[in-house]
Parts: structure tokens; sequence; C-alpha cells
């Protein structure tokens, strides 16, 4: 039994790479002229998808190349890498990280060779600093050492306050916005006019649980804002198919943010204590979405901590 | 990673820890490798924090709810609760979180007007961890029970709100009673106290010096019911931001119901409300 638990162990590691390697999501999809997108699948973490859960994805200009998140590991960041290399021979010379969290930002050890600027929300580095260490053994956890080796962000290197125009010649500018506490407190989006693409990453969730690690009044105002955007066609969800109309795609993700600031609000009304209410509030709001089980029960905790000091 | 299966029960019953049955070893999901060395860490904190007094197993006497898998590591609600025959003999619980960089999380002392029969609290929780619960009676025994609790990164979990706004309402408390006011000696109700308090524990790293954020926290609080003492809680970073307890408040209704608190900075804090009948 032990030796062939070794042996297994062993296997499962190289067997996670062949099974990665052969997932469907090694070629991307362009949703729009010079817009690529790598979909991510909706699962945790584990040794047989190397994180690579998140869509991630390039805009290619006529000058260089902007990797939109790096992905969940050093193999997915590798992956996109090598769909941006048979895409086009531009450098690239950008990595946008739209948040800190680890199935976007991991992967961006990827592309440490090619030195390029790396850019965030003025909150990333304080919410990188505090949370690398723990993404890191995260991945070791739930993707085995062998797996997880070498998958790192990179320290971000020009801070977005407000707006920052991203030109990558040929007349292509992305227009990237910081966002108050949302999804979470370091949240980007990028707006590409060229092709009407709005780039929300986890700002817009589509089939898979949205998850709340910022601010549920912040989100919904931020969403709001962002339907109103003018021009938009279609945004590229951090999970979800590649590209999805806009503004209506938002209103399911709307309508279950609603429904757990309601139902947390009125549990808090009612005297129901925080032990209780995951299992309690706005659970048929939840089942409609994947991977319900692993992450509503936790929002619900997170919007009453926020809500009860309203 | 070698035959955790065939491993586990040969080292519980080798060190004699009847406790940690391998079945329940397993449905909690712990580490055959880290059995023995959690078990050696609470008999330290045990002997550090009890001067080597005994202990001896709860039984039914002392219960401690908390969720086998944390939601939030850095607010995971618990609950302790004494059997009727225990709560009147019970003067204290000392709740340790074993794995915690702090490991006594908070004592509640029973005041003269109050009994520890229902407690609840919101902790921190930095590694998956032993959760131990101590309820120290009046006769001075010692009644021991644990639950085992997954969540990792609690304490060094970046604070839940912008640190300069929950400053500027620290102090501000609440007070609920989901059941309504106690209606006489024999009937007592839930009641929630919070301070808000950003309880910040000294893991937490500031953006701009890059250095952790300095521990400030709730060290302790007191309630009292008509001018008499019914609950006092000694605490510390492990408790979450904006500490939160739950206690059981017998008595007549109509009188005030005084929370006082006092932070590692020696702030005061203090806020009363009218436990009416007719609100």
């Amino acid at each position: 039994m032990a030796p062939s638990a070794g042996r297994r162990s062993a296997l499962l590691g190289l067997g996670g790479a062949l099974l990665a390697a052969a997932a469907p999501a090694e070629t991307p999809t362009q949703v729009a002229p010079g817009v690529f997108v790598l979909p991510g699948v909706h699962e945790d973490a584990s040794p047989t998808n190397g994180n690579a859960i998140a869509n991630i994805g390039f805009v290619v200009g006529g000058a260089s190349v902007a990797v939109v998140d790096p992905g969940g590991s050093l193999a997915h960041g590798r992956r996109l890498r090598r769909a941006v290399e048979a895409a086009t021979p531009l450098p690239i010379r950008h990595l946008v990280l739209t948040h800190a969290h680890p199935d976007h930002v991991m992967g961006a050890a990827a592309f440490a060779d090619l030195r390029p600027e790396v850019i965030g929300h003025a909150r990333l580095p304080e919410a990188l600093a505090q949370r690398r260490d723990g993404y890191l053994r995260m991945l070791e956890r739930e993707m085995g050492p062998a797996a997880a080796a070498g998958s790192d962000a990179l320290p971000p290197t020009r801070l977005v306050e407000d707006r920052l125009d991203l030109d990558l010649g040929g007349g292509r500018v992305l227009a990237i916005s910081a966002h108050g506490p949302a999804h979470t407190d370091a949240d980007l989006s990028l707006f590409d006019p060229a092709t009407s693409t709005l780039w929300l990453s986890d700002l817009l969730f589509v089939e898979r649980i949205p998850s709340l690690d910022g601010s549920l009044a912040g989100w919904l105002r931020e969403l709001a804002a962002l339907r109103d955007r003018p021009a938009a066609a279609r945004a590229v969800p951090g999970h979800g198919p590649p590209a999805v109309p806009w503004p209506a795609a938002a209103a399911a993700l709307a309508g279950y943010l609603e429904a757990l600031r309601n139902g947390t609000r009125a549990a808090i009304a009612s005297g129901l204590g925080i032990a209780e209410a995951p299992a309690r509030v706005a659970t048929a709001e939840a089942a409609r979405w994947r991977l319900a089980e692993n992450y509503h029960g936790r929002n619900v905790s997170t919007a009453y901590r926020e809500l009860e000091w309203e | 990673m070698v035959g955790p299966l065939a491993r586990r029960p040969l080292l519980a019953g080798a060190l004699g820890l009847p406790w940690l049955a391998p079945a329940a070893g397993r449905a909690q999901g712990i580490e055959a490798a880290d059995t023995p060395r959690r078990a050696e860490r609470w008999r330290d904190l045990k002997e550090a924090i009890f001067d080597g007094r005994p202990t001896e197993p709860a039984g039914d006497a002392l219960t401690l709810v908390a969720p086998s898998r944390a939601l939030d590591a850095a607010a995971v609600p618990i609950s302790l609760s004494l059997s009727a025959e225990a709560a009147p003999r019970v003067r204290a619980i000392h709740l340790v979180i074993d794995e915690n960089p702090s490991p006594v999380a908070a004592v509640f002392r029973a005041g003269p007007a109050g009994d520890l029969r229902a407690l609840s609290a919101r902790v921190r929780v930095d590694a998956y961890t032993w959760m131990h619960a101590v309820a120290e009676t009046a006769d001075g025994r010692l009644l021991e029970t644990a639950q085992f609790v997954k969540a990792a990164g609690g304490c060094s979990a970046p604070v839940g709100t912008d640190l300069r706004a929950a400053r500027e309402r620290m102090g501000r408390m609440r007070m609920a009673l989901p059941e309504g006011p106690p209606a006489g000696p024999e009937r007592a109700v839930p009641v929630q106290v919070a301070v808000s308090h950003p309880n910040t524990s000294g893991l937490q790293i500031d953006q701009l010096s890059r250095l952790n954020i300095p521990a400030e926290f709730v060290r302790a609080l007191r309630v009292l019911y008509r001018g008499a003492e019914v609950l006092r809680v000694e605490c510390d970073i492990s408790i979450a931001e904006n500490p939160t307890f739950g206690f059981a408040l017998a008595g007549e209704a109509g009188g005030e119901l005084r929370v006082e608190a006092e932070d590692n900075r020696d702030r005061r804090f203090a806020s009363a409300w009218t436990v009416g009948a007719s609100g």
C-alpha cells in the first residue's frame, strides 16, 4: 500500500500536466479582432486542472501585446504565452493584473524573463503583500508541490489610481479603470474602443457563482455604472464564456448580488446569527450557479459582516 | 504521504490518545503525520495556561460548536454552551485556538448577575487547528472539550474594511435581542453585543510602510444589567474585527444593559440600552 501511494502521487503530478495540456482551452478564442480569451473551467484548483479556472487572455496592438491576467499557475501562464506567440510576433510589453486572486495572477512567473511592465490597481501591492504567501501554500495544497512549483505573481510596476490609457500602437489604446471595492478591493477593468469590448474579469461572473471579497454595496454600485457604459457591445467575464453580450449579461449577477444583499439584511434584522445565515439566505438564487456549495456560504458571511454595520 | 491510513491507528494507540480515535480523525480530515505534534502542543499550552492543573473530559457539561470547515478564517463563529447542571457551577470558560500566534482567544468570566450557559464569539483562525474550551468550576475542576477547525490565514487576512473608516467608527456599539427582552429570573434570552473596532492582529501589513499594522485590539469587555455584572470577557487578537459576543441574560425586563470595553491602547468605550418590555 505504501509504495503504491507514493507512485500514485507521482503519476498524479505527471497526469495533471498531460491532462492540462490536452484540455480544449489550449487554443484561445478570438472574441473580437485582436482580442483573445483562453477560457477557464468551472472548477476549483486541482492537480488535473493546473488552476486554469479563470478566463485569461491578451490584446494585440500595432506595436505590442498586453496580457490580461497571466493565469493561475506557471503552467497556465506558459500556455497563454504559447498562445500569444502563435497569434503574433509582437512582443509582450504589458501584463495587466485585474485583481489579486490566485487564479488570475499566479501564472505571472511565466512572463518574468520578458520584463513586462506590470499594471495593477493602486491597492494591488498591499493585497498581494498580504496574500501571496497564503496563495502559494494554497496552490501547493490543492495542486501538489510539483505542479505548483514556480508559480508566482509579479510585483506591479505601474499603479492605476483612477484611469490609465494603455497605448499598444496602431491606434489601439486600452482604457483601464480602477474601481472602488467591489469583487475585491483592487479591481481593474479594461475597455477597447476599437472593438467595443469591455474586459471585466471578475467584476463579471457568468455561470460560476460570484465570490465576494470586497464590498457588496460597492459591487452593486460599480456594476450599475458599468451597465450604463455607452458603446460597450460585449464583455469578457472572469469566469464563464469567453465573451458575452453587454449589458444583458450583467442581469444574472446583479440579481444574485441583490438577493444576497436583501436576504442578508433581512437575516440581520430578524436576529438570525452569522453562523446560521449562510444556510438560509438567498439559497434559491445561489442554486442557479455552478459551485454554489463552495462559495455561497462565504458570500453570505462576508455580506453579513459588511451589512450589520450599515 | 506514505500510507497515512495504515499509520494513523498505530500512532493514536501508541500515544494513548483515545480521544483522537482514528475514525474521528479521518472524518475531520486531520493529517496523520501531524497528530502527535498537535497533541503535544495542546499538552504544552495546557501546562502553561493552567499551571499544570489536571483537566478532565467535559462530557455533556460543556459543548463547543465550531464549523469543521470555516467559511471565513477571519471571522469563524463559535458557540459554547453549558448543561443546566453545569451552568451554575462554572465560573470561567477559556477558549484556546491551539495553532494561533496568540492561542488564548478569550476567557469568559461569569459575573454575580449572570452565568456562562450560552456564549458566542467570532474568532480568527490562522491554520488548521484544534480549538479547545476549558470550563473552570467554582471548586477548581477543569472540564475540557475540543473541536478541529479547518481554516487558514485568518490572523493575517486583510482588514475587512477600510482601516481609516474602521478607526473613525471605533467604539460604536450594537446590541441585539433576537428573542426580545428577558422575562424574569428564570427566562434567560440571548443577547448579542458588538464593538466596532478594527482589532488589528499585528500580523496584517500596511501598504505604505510595508510594516505590520500595529496590534490594536479590545482586551476586555464587561456587561452589566441593572448595575450588576453579568459577564466579563478578557480577549486578544484572535477575536475577529468588530468583536461580537453573545450571552444569555436573565432578569426582569426594563433595566439598563451597559457594555464597557477597553483596548490595549487604554481607550475606553461604553454604551447603554434600556431593555424594556416595551422596547
